[in-house]
């Protein structure tokens, strides 16, 4: 089965390869629009923020490849993020795969919290083929300052001063707002759990 | 994860809030109901109880135009109550707006009309109000008690096809003394698809966190909110874990600072050491080179590599990390945050840069300071080296410069075993909106305690009191989720 990890730029795309790596698989990093259509699975991770990401990305040309892909794609934490119409953050016109506007977690006006919402944090209300036999409840690592709106696309919540979107699921689009790549074996099951649709 | 409800009781067109729904204790809380409904949605409330307590008194609505006034200026979905008795009162309020109505006396005494709402509008958009009194159920606005009991009247609409019910349990109700989780919870263990909302009682996190535990769903809430009990958000349980995270400091590639770990084959590997603390249940680790040559960069690239390919937490490296490129040479290889120290105190700038080009997120703030006539100043090089830099001043430039996190090290504290500078970090986790790593002191279960109690820390770090095996990372989580802390188990 041919992977394709979407590299547009910086960050740490190692954990993510090396994670497929210890599940049997053999992915590739890159940005070539030709490698990414032609692969069964699609990783859209994403690292930083959404402007320079979706800059990079245009630059690439993957705005129009990304949202027409047919194949199984997995944005992770950035990565489902930019899968929205659009983010607070810098006001960045994103993907437009799914209806809403990433939100930025400041402007909750429910007492003050700590942002990045960075940590271990549950997940619930599982739904969905992504998180197949995974427990309600379980823990996942979270690194992120903006977050998806609770939506009917949502299939796990969270809560950071509220509720949101922890994992997404509509049609071949998935994603997850925690990196499954360093949640311990929960994550790695998720990834498997994409890796075999 | 609970749900919490709000709710408005309306009486002569006003909020009140009874005790156990006794009417001449009514409390008016707000004059305007339309408007705290709009506070509740504006504060990410989805869910609205609306009670007409003028119609559940007189039989027959009263409040109708508070109802439709609240659905064309809010979107909340919301079930009424109070009054409805017959099929002309259910269409008037989905009418109006509401999303859902709630039966309480009219299921009791004419269980015939009840039965032809539920046939005519679905499971979905009638709730059976179960208001309980000394196990009977309780009706006319509660100046009643009928002689059923609330798991014969449950039984009958169970079967009938009911899914939603409002179990409000009269003598808690009002006074913010706890709600009857064992009520709640013997009635989810008889009807476990039941969508239960369990009303009365609430007055604080503790109860929210009982409910939760026993299974239960959501909640409504009137007082708690009115007198400031719990915070106004429908989810205000924390769940964010805290974080225990041990610290290797790595020479050469090899871990120091002595580690006297049994079982280990080699206790000097900084990949076996970092395998064993994330099987344990670390929750992050963090890395400090302390090697001093030219060759640095790529030794500590090819152990972040390794460490990496080993365990699936995240981790952080830091011990002289000084430019762009360094930290590219970490994240690239595997590394989540790196951490800066000295380099940042020398070019501050350098912070800017490194979190405009990897994001804040991934750009940790390490000081060291120590405590001198009652003012904390930032050293460098380990802590050999004195700058004169106030901490607290340090530390808001570090963040402003775009810092994600802050790791702050008391060296009064380090090696010490005597405990966390909780006041230190109390006033930097009061000044500073990002996450807080306690390091330096600990040597007892209860110093961690502290340091998130009293420090009000996001994660404590320790190095020497895991390494020799004192105590294991189990030890920790356990005695703070006994002490009410929430981590990852």
């Amino acid at each position: 089965m041919n992977i394709a990890i979407i590299d547009f730029g910086a960050g740490n795309l190692f954990s993510v390869a090396n994670a497929c790596k210890n599940l049997g698989y053999n992915p590739v990093l890159t940005a070539d629009e030709k490698i990414i259509s032609r692969s069964d699975k699609v990783i859209f991770p994403g690292v930083g923020n959404a402007i320079s990401a979706m800059k990079r990305i245009r630059q690439k040309g993957l705005d129009k490849v990304i949202p027409s892909l047919e194949q199984p794609v997995l944005g992770i934490c950035l990565g489902m993020q930019l899968m929205l119409e659009a983010s607070d953050e810098g006001n960045t016109v994103c993907l437009g795969i799914l209806k809403g506007r990433v939100t930025d977690f400041r402007r909750r006006n429910t007492g003050n919290i700590k942002v990045p919402h960075m940590g271990w944090n549950i997940i619930d209300n599982l739904e969905g083929r992504l998180l197949k036999s995974i427990y309600e409840g379980t823990s996942m690592y979270f690194v992120h300052s903006y977050y998806v709106p609770d939506n009917e696309y949502t299939v796990a919540n969270s809560y950071y001063n509220g509720i949101f979107t922890a994992a997404i699921e509509k049609n071949n689009f998935f994603g997850c707002q925690f990196h499954p790549e360093k949640s311990g074996e929960a994550g790695i099951k998720i990834l498997n759990n994409f890796l075999k649709l | 994860m609970i749900e919490i409800i709000p709710a408005i009781d309306i009486i002569d067109g006003k909020c009140v809030r009874l005790t156990r729904g006794d009417f001449t204790s009514a409390i008016e809380y707000n004059s305007d109901p339309v408007r705290v409904a709009r506070e509740f949605e504006a504060a990410g409330f989805k869910r609205l109880h609306l009670v007409d307590l003028d119609g559940a008194r007189k039989g027959s609505i009263i409040n109708l135009d508070i109802l439709e006034e609240i659905c064309s200026s809010t979107g909340l979905i919301i079930d009424f109550g109070g009054g409805v008795k017959t099929d002309t009162d259910v269409e008037r309020v989905f009418n109006a707006g509401a999303a859902m109505v709630t039966g309480g006396s009219v299921a009791q005494k004419n269980p015939d009309v009840f039965l032809g709402w539920l046939n005519k509008y679905g499971q979905g958009k009638i709730i059976l109000g179960a208001d309980v009194k000394d196990g009977n159920i309780a009706v006319g606005g509660w100046l009643e008690t009928s002689s059923t009991g609330l798991f014969d009247f449950l039984d009958y609409y169970v079967e009938k096809g009911i899914k939603k019910v409002i179990c409000t349990d009269i003598q808690s109700d009002g006074t913010l003394e706890g709600p009857s989780v064992k009520l709640y919870k013997d009635i989810l263990d008889r009807y476990p698809g039941l969508e239960l909302i369990a009303s009365g009682g609430l007055g604080s996190l503790y109860d929210l966190r009982e409910l939760n535990n026993a299974g239960i769903k959501s909640i409504i809430s009137g007082k708690a909110f009115y007198e400031s009990r719990i915070p106004l958000n429908p989810y205000p349980l924390e769940t964010l874990a805290r974080r225990i995270i041990p610290c290797l400091d790595v020479k050469d590639g090899r871990v120091v600072k002595g580690v006297k770990f049994i079982r280990l084959r080699d206790a000097g590997d900084p990949v076996e050491l970092a395998k064993r603390y994330s099987d344990e249940g670390a929750d992050e680790l963090v890395f400090l080179d302390i090697t001093a040559t030219h060759e640095k960069r790529k030794t500590l690239s090819e152990l972040v590599r390794k460490v990496a390919e080993a365990v699936n937490i995240p981790f952080t490296v830091g011990g002289g990390i000084s430019s762009i490129e360094d930290v590219n040479a970490m994240l690239a290889n595997g590394a989540d945050k790196v951490s800066v120290n000295s380099a940042a105190v020398r070019n501050p700038a350098i912070i800017n840069s490194m979190a405009d080009k990897f994001g804040s997120q991934c750009i940790v703030l390490a000081v060291d300071a120590r405590l001198e006539n009652g003012a904390w100043k930032v050293y460098l090089n380990g802590g050999r080296l004195p700058t004169g830099i106030d901490l607290f001043e340090w530390i808001r430039e570090g963040v402003d410069r775009g810092a994600g996190e802050v790791l702050f090290t008391s060296m009064n504290h380090d090696g010490t075993r005597n405990g966390f500078a909780n006041d230190a970090l109390a006033h930097i986790g009061e000044m500073v909106d990002v996450p807080v790593i306690a390091s330096g002191g600990a040597g007892k279960l209860s110093h961690f305690k502290d340091a998130f109690k009293k420090g009000k820390a996001d994660a404590a770090l320790a190095a020497g009191l895991f390494h020799y095996g004192e105590m294991s990372i189990a030890d920790v989580k356990n005695y703070l989720a006994q002490n009410g802390i929430i981590v990852r188990t």
